[in-house]
């Protein structure tokens, strides 16, 4: 048994297929980053990325924008020579800054995903409206306005939900949730 | 005097295996680890071991629970004193904000909460050994 | 008639109520029939999964196991629901211990999942089960001379399932060429319109919807057809604000493949929720629209 692990096990233990497709097995090839249709809003380029966890260059992993960027379009992981799931690797690159808190205040995503989820949790079903202050509130007073001007426009068409819709069997539900993340008061 | 009782971590953290190991090595324990559930649980089928120490938040989610359920099991691999150590409360604030871990649907032994006291930890080791070699007598 | 367990998702209840109704109307139509399963709960779209996989193939697999109590097979409209219901499919199948754990959980709600089902696309069902003949057939209204652009997007086609074509497939495009329409050969047609990026990173989204727009319209793209809700309120509700940010005048239709299968065969634009659009179809559509009906 190793006495310790790198940075890059760390990722790839993350990773559903985490012996299928080491992150070591990269050969540096790009066309990660050539097909990724974000790569533009990236700080560091998708097989910059990967270059830096095998390097074990942890903290700069982290302080990248790079996997919270990525849209989850998996182009890089259907076009990769070397069988690599790079969008699962930034999937597992966003879990760990989000069980270990070391993703940077100014981004949306985190907050984002942990209310998107929370909503669930509590209802069943996912709600626009309670969506948006996790994200509008960061905007700029532009983009503000235009959000606001667009959500009216779809409110009028009908496309806006007035009230959140809930489950049947809420509570069956969130005893299933409790099965799977042992956590909440006793029942 | 009985050979050194063998403890086996299953824990993702590399930091904080290696805060374990050396508190439990100095209190002449040995020590192994497996950085994943899978590879716990092949280390566990492979030799014996006096007590389990696991994590929760591990690999695609909370998949320590799966170990632990998995372990309740097997006849033989139930003899083993779990303890689970984990961080839980605080990876999934967000989602249960203030609730307790409650172990309802976790079989195992006792519960630490991260960060762990080494005098505590140890403590809670040598009960759970100590438990352990009672039921086997 | 094939009878499918039919999964909305929750995009479809309101902001694509159009795509909902257009599938069922259509479906009706080609002898294929919908069941909606019994009180579904969210998949988990796109952002469960960076914080607990396991859970979000918990959430899935009730949806699942609920159209399996029902012996049917499972579809869906939206493109993340479909992914992430066909990969939980398939892990369930896979991974033993994953599966008696989520079948754990899922007593709580006295559900089991074998994973016997097949998991499915709602444009898979026409593109194979219903196919191009199958449609040719029932046209009423062929859509000559209507340029439309076929936009897959990203998780129909990928990650790959099934050793399917990812790099040029041509399914959609048979779909169009069946309704009499011509489909719109362009480049872009399975890059990404930024998904759920517009509320996070609104920059690169406006940005990538600008890309797919322009290889859209430069191509001569009268209207453009999705496949997915997502996609369309990305490149529809929001050409405003690429306009607004990059000075250009995109004002193209947007629509569900299914609402034009519907004009096709004949059924009324109202029932297939067309009216329900920021950008108009009128001008592009109103030649296979029947005067009373506009």
């Amino acid at each position: 048994m190793a006495d310790t692990i790198t940075f890059s096990q760390e990722i790839s233990n993350l990773m559903y297929a985490a012996h299928g497709s080491p992150l070591n097995n990269c050969i540096q090839c790009g066309t990660c980053s050539g097909t990724c249709p974000a790569v533009e809003f990236m700080d560091q380029t998708p097989r910059r990325l990967i270059g830096m966890i095998n390097a074990d260059l942890k903290e700069d992993v982290l302080d990248a924008n790079t996997s919270w960027v990525c849209a989850s379009c998996y182009h890089c992981t259907v076009r990769c020579p070397a069988k690599i799931d790079i969008a699962g690797a930034m999937y597992a690159v966003k879990r760990y800054s989000i069980w270990n808190k070391t993703y940077s205040d100014d981004l949306v995503g985190p907050v984002f995903s942990e209310t998107f989820m929370k909503t669930i949790v509590r209802s069943g079903r996912s709600y626009e409206p309670i969506l948006a202050p996790t994200y509008i509130f960061g905007f700029g007073a532009k983009e503000f306005f235009q959000e606001v001007q667009g959500a009216t426009k779809m409110m009028l068409k009908g496309r806006i939900p007035v009230l959140p819709s809930k489950i049947k069997r809420l509570k069956n539900f969130q005893s299933m949730i409790k099965h799977i993340i042992p956590m909440g008061e006793e029942e | 005097m009985d050979p050194r009782k063998r403890i086996l971590i299953i824990d993702d953290d590399p930091d904080y295996v290696d805060g374990m190991k050396a508190i439990l090595e100095k209190a002449d324990y040995e020590v192994e680890a497996a950085y994943n559930p899978k590879d716990g649980f092949k280390a566990l089928e492979s030799k014996p071991y006096d007590l389990l120490l696991l994590d929760i938040m591990m690999g695609r989610g909370a998949e320590g629970v799966m170990v632990a359920r998995k372990i309740n099991k097997d006849p033989e691999l139930r003899k083993i004193p779990v303890l689970i150590i984990t961080g839980i409360r605080e990876q999934m604030a967000f989602l249960f904000p203030g609730q307790p871990v409650h172990p309802r649907f976790l079989p195992t032994d006792e519960l630490l909460e991260k960060p762990v006291d080494p005098n505590l930890l140890l403590e809670k080791v040598s009960a759970l050994l100590k438990m352990a070699e009672e039921k086997e007598a | 008639m094939k009878k499918y367990a039919y999964f909305p998702g929750c995009s479809l209840e309101k902001m694509a109520l159009s795509y909902h109704k257009s599938s069922l109307e259509t479906t009706k139509a080609l002898g294929v029939e919908l069941e909606e399963l019994d009180d579904w709960n969210c998949c988990g779209a796109t952002t469960y999964f960076h914080l607990d996989e396991i859970l979000a193939n918990t959430l899935v697999a009730r949806n699942l196991a609920i159209a399996e109590k029902e012996g049917l097979d499972f579809v869906a409209p939206c493109s993340a629901c479909y992914k992430n219901a066909y990969f939980t499919n398939t892990y369930m199948k896979e991974d033993e211990d994953l599966a008696e754990h989520i079948n754990f959980a899922l007593e709580a709600d006295d559900l089991q999942l074998e994973g016997n089902m097949t998991v499915h696309h709602l444009i898979d069902i026409f593109a194979n089960e219903i196919g191009a003949d199958g449609i040719k057939e029932k046209v009423s209204v062929p859509l000559e001379g209507l340029r439309i652009a076929p936009y897959y997007g990203c998780q129909i086609v990928r990650p790959r399932k099934n050793g399917e074509e990812v790099e040029a497939p041509e399914f959609f495009e048979e779909i169009l060429t069946a309704l009499g329409a011509e489909a719109v050969d362009y480049t872009n047609k399975t890059r990404c319109c930024g998904g759920s990026l517009l509320l996070t990173n609104r920059k690169a989204a406006l940005d990538m919807i600008r890309i797919l727009l322009y290889d859209a319209v430069q191509s001569g793209t009268d209207v453009i057809a999705t496949a997915c809700p997502l996609c369309q309120v990305n490149l529809e509700a929001y050409q405003t604000q690429v306009n607004e940010e990059f000075g250009t005048d995109f004002s193209v239709p947007v629509l569900y493949f299914t609402q034009l299968v519907g004009l096709a065969l004949g059924i009324a634009p109202k029932k297939l929720g067309i009216g329900m659009e920021l950008v108009s179809t009128l001008p592009v559509l109103s030649q296979f629209i029947a005067k009373e009906a506009r």
